[in-house]
């Protein structure tokens, strides 16, 4: 886990009984679209998920029960078991409607910042959950690519100004730090 | 002597331990914001503050904490619901060594 302590803008804040509002710039808006949008698209469709029965598809049954190729989709899908034959079984029944979930979150995040032509973000608690869960994915798969694992963020901040990594270490921060000012927002009120 | 296949023998030994509970473990992840573990932990659980807090602590300080325990199927669901919101828990049987 991370601490994030940034707080030189302001993020989310709370706004009456359950309304949380951002403002933010165009460039900021942009970012947030591409990166929610490529979530969307990665959580679309596996493309080994062949559903032959209809039936098995309606009820979230997918075909393969084998854990994602790709290093970021399994981390956002990850084992449920330790046990490769219990995680198999557990994926085989539960993968499409995780994915639904998260595609979800994402969809919700998304239509807000669509919307917010002015640039004023507002969601209330259920909406706040749905930009936690997309905004965690977001950071999720920025931190696989940076491989966050091995390299600690004192490591990160020094990487060369030419490091193309050093532009998704900045967005990443910055979704850290936004993340945070909407879970201290949402705290305020479990107060 | 009966030969039973390890199905069978897993669900003779579920009906026998179906008292003994099963455990959602939250390991620890380096991206995952501590605030955001606790409050997690509050909105799925509805864990206090305090409690939530000391177990994201735990999973802080020892790379893994159990933050739930119950039914095999309690278990599943609970674990479904940390993944959708991207912590990384698992479950197993609660006399199983972590």
């Amino acid at each position: 886990m991370t601490i994030n302590d940034s707080d030189e803008q302001h993020g989310f804040h709370r706004h009456g009984e359950n309304a949380f509002i951002a403002e933010f710039s165009e460039s900021e808006r942009e970012v947030l679209i591409n990166l929610v949008e490529q979530i969307i698209e990665l959580l679309g469709e596996r493309a080994d998920n062949h559903v032959d029965d209809p039936l098995a598809a309606m009820v979230g049954i997918t075909s393969h029960d084998s854990p994602p190729d790709d290093e970021v989709l399994l981390r956002l899908l990850p084992n449920a078991y330790a046990d490769q034959v219990d995680a198999a079984e557990f994926r085989r029944y539960t993968e499409s409607t995780l994915r639904a979930k998260k595609y979800g979150h994402s969809l919700s995040m998304r239509i807000t910042l669509k919307s917010a032509v002015d640039g004023i973000v507002e969601v209330d608690h259920d909406g706040a959950n749905d930009w936690l869960g997309a905004m965690n994915d977001i950071r999720l798969a920025l931190g696989v690519r940076l491989k966050v694992e091995q390299n600690s963020h004192e490591e990160l901040e020094l990487l060369a100004p030419d490091d193309p990594m050093r532009g998704v270490y900045a967005v990443y921060s910055w979704l850290g730090w936004l993340q945070e000012s909407l879970i201290i927002a949402l705290m305020d009120e479990a107060i | 002597m009966v030969k039973v296949d390890d199905k069978i023998e897993e669900a003779i030994k579920e009906i026998f331990n179906g008292d003994k509970p099963w455990i959602t473990i939250v390991w620890d992840d380096p991206v995952n914001l501590m605030t955001y573990v606790t409050y997690v932990l509050m909105e799925l659980f509805g864990y206090t503050r305090e409690k939530a807090h000391e177990l994201m602590m735990k999973v802080h300080a020892e790379g893994k904490a159990v933050v739930s325990t119950g039914s095999r199927e309690e278990m599943e669901h609970d674990v479904a619901r940390l993944h959708e919101y991207g912590l990384w828990a698992t479950l197993q049987r609660g006399d199983q060594a972590i």
